[in-house]
């Protein structure tokens, strides 16, 4: 064997050394890639829960467990001066679709202790009877945009839902005729909508009123992604149930959860009681130094810093204490439950 | 390609002809390129004492496993993370409800230059109505992305693989020297340890742009929580530009980093799979540049 040779075989047994190693390497990264792979098709392959894949939906309430752990609820939102804020855009019209009269609105207030002994003491709160604004000749003034305020009155105008949705609710809605059903938006009925016979409080606006006044200069969060700063004026939500507590369970503890509705039950929240006891959650009866109007939630919505928008109801109806983690809305349609921010 | 062999595998090797490399901790490596010149004179001395033949190759380790599996679990898990990105921010950027998102643009003032994306951009990328399916993913992957990358950068303190990878005084001088040579404006590259000075560059900004993904993205995802965090960064609004900027850091790194991958070809790409380089013997002979690196199989 010459030298040549020899370098040769000896270069040879470097490369077939490598070749052995990058066989292997390759061997076990195409099956990383595959297990990879998998991994993301068990996911998307998942049957949903509320609409997104069940492993999503245990994710987002792991970061609910993660969040509660490391920050609770204890943290404030930064405020800012008056000059900084500016009219919030009407975004979603779900549960204000109808004019609502205003001397006809009660807050209906359910579970709380010994409501029988409060003069707005009623047998059955859900018999309570909400009045509307007759509606005028329907037309479709072609603006279908739910982020602007509907022009004139009262009129259905288009969501911002997928285009199978709107079909499927024109359907819906020529097939149900002049009744109009709870939960007549994307999300259905809510499962928590209160059966007839439900006894509880009537709140009448002076009830509401008579905490003391708070204002409040915040940024408003949309999980859109866009976000303003608001001038509100209002009550504590805190002062409200406090004065309302909520009736203890057999074992003496406390419910957990509130549950908020708009009159018609389209739009719905569920809370934790802890988030509603936060000293910036506000029962909002002014915007911008003004009443509030009607497409922003007239006449009491909530305003709740630490939630996203979606859980800072219009037009409240109805707040009940219960047990159970409240229906809510957008997590039907696959949103997050705690919209903590 | 090498290692295209008869697989005869009853050969037995007379010698292991894997090298391994100088250990990343080993005091040697921290003393930089001056350092290069010592195992050259080695080889020189023992090709001139030893007359028998050598092989002209050898294995030499570069990468170490840990890094390799960081590197390659981090590719799908940014990629779900920008994907899912997409998804949550077409919400805010729907052009047909006349409210075109005000953060993700290019402007001065009111004079918007480029809004962030066009139409086309959504349809293409089949990103319209999904974005629940964004914000699953996102918050699912986000866990994933930062216990990845916090093990990256512990296991490059512990290892001290990081002296191979943090810039030094003159590493923006080789950085320059590198990409005049890329441009194909200068001839010979600069001698370098594992990583030339745009990589020590590129590769520490990366680690110091996925931080700033985590430390937006908490901004954004806890700002009432964190509002400490928030504010630092300029506010809510200025947080969410500042994470879709270092989104868009990341494409403009991977459109670069894939470009010089296929540049320095198979040899270098192996590495980061099997961990080991084919390199000359003479390489440290021989004046560095793109030319001899190819050589080097």
């Amino acid at each position: 064997m010459t030298d040549e040779e020899t370098v040769a075989a000896l270069d040879e047994q470097v490369k077939r050394a490598s070749g052995k190693r990058t066989r292997r390497s390759f061997l076990a990264a195409v099956v990383a890639a595959a297990g990879g792979y998998g991994f993301y098709r068990w996911i998307d392959r998942s049957p949903g829960d509320q609409m997104i894949p069940r492993p999503l939906r245990k994710g987002l309430n792991v970061d609910e467990a993660m969040t509660r752990g490391v920050f609770g609820e204890r943290g404030m939102t930064p405020t800012y001066p008056v000059a900084r804020a500016e009219e919030l855009r009407v975004n979603g019209v779900y549960g204000l679709k109808q004019e609502l009269i205003p001397e006809s609105w009660r807050l209906q207030l359910v579970g709380v202790a010994g409501a029988k002994q409060l003069p707005q003491y009623v047998d059955d709160v859900t018999a309570w009877e909400y009045r509307y604004a007759a509606k005028k000749d329907e037309k479709d003034s072609g603006n279908h945009d739910t982020k602007v305020a509907p022009q004139g009155e009262a009129s259905d105008t288009g969501v911002k839902m997928s285009p199978a949705f709107e079909a499927a609710f024109a359907e819906l809605k020529k097939t149900q005729g002049k009744k109009r059903p709870r939960g007549q938006e994307e999300a259905g009925e809510s499962n928590d909508t209160l059966d007839a016979g439900t006894p509880g409080l009537l709140l009448k606006m002076e009830d509401v009123t008579r905490f003391p006044r708070q204002e409040l200069v915040t940024q408003f969060k949309c999980i859109e992604g866009w976000s303003q700063i608001v001038h509100w004026g209002g009550v504590r939500l805190a002062d409200l149930l406090a004065a309302y507590p909520p009736e203890k369970r057999a074992d003496g503890s406390l419910p957990k959860y509130v549950y908020m509705e708009t009159p018609d039950g389209d739009y719905y929240c569920g809370y934790d009681l802890k988030a509603c006891m936060h000293a910036q959650s506000l029962l909002v009866t002014e915007m911008m130094g003004r009443p509030l109007g009607q497409w922003h939630g007239a006449p009491l919505r909530l305003h709740m810093p630490i939630k996203y928008g979606y859980k800072q109801i219009k037009r409240i109806g109805l707040i009940a204490y219960t047990d159970m983690r409240p229906d809510d809305y957008w997590t039907k349609l696959g949103y997050d439950w705690y919209a903590g921010l | 390609m090498a290692e295209e062999e008869p697989k005869s595998r009853s050969v037995e090797h007379p010698a292991d002809p894997v090298v391994e490399e100088v250990v990343p901790d080993a005091p040697a490596i921290s003393s930089g390129i001056d350092s290069v010149a010592d195992p050259e004179s080695i080889a020189i001395e023992e090709a001139v004492e030893r007359p028998e033949p050598m092989a002209t190759i050898r294995l030499e380790k570069k990468h170490p496993l840990a890094i390799r599996w960081m590197h390659w679990v981090n590719f799908p898990v940014l990629f779900t993370m920008i994907w899912s990105g997409l998804l949550i921010y077409w919400n805010d950027s729907d052009n047909a409800y006349q409210h075109p998102h005000a953060v993700y643009r290019v402007g001065v003032g009111s004079v918007t230059l480029v809004r962030f994306f066009p139409p086309w951009f959504w349809k293409a990328i089949n990103a319209p109505y999904r974005v629940t399916e964004g914000l699953g993913y996102h918050f699912f992957f986000m866990w994933l992305f930062a216990i990845n990358g916090l093990l990256y950068v512990s296991y490059l303190l512990w290892s001290g693989e990081w002296r191979l990878m943090v810039p030094d005084r003159k590493s923006i001088t080789e950085a320059i020297q590198v990409t005049l040579v890329d441009l194909h404006l200068r001839k010979g590259l600069p001698a370098q340890k594992k990583y030339n000075g745009a990589q020590k560059i590129a590769y520490t900004l990366v680690v110091l742009m996925g931080a700033g993904s985590l430390a937006t993205g908490l901004a954004i995802y806890k700002p009432t929580q964190v509002h400490w965090v928030t504010t630092l960064l300029g506010g809510y609004e200025m947080a969410r530009w500042e994470h879709f900027l270092l989104t868009m850091g990341f494409c403009g790194f991977f459109v670069v980093h894939v470009g010089q991958v296929v540049l320095a070809g198979w040899n270098n790409f192996r590495a980061m799979v099997s961990g080991y380089e084919i390199k000359r013997v003479d390489a440290a002979l021989i004046e560095p540049s793109i030319e001899a690196e190819r050589r080097t199989l």
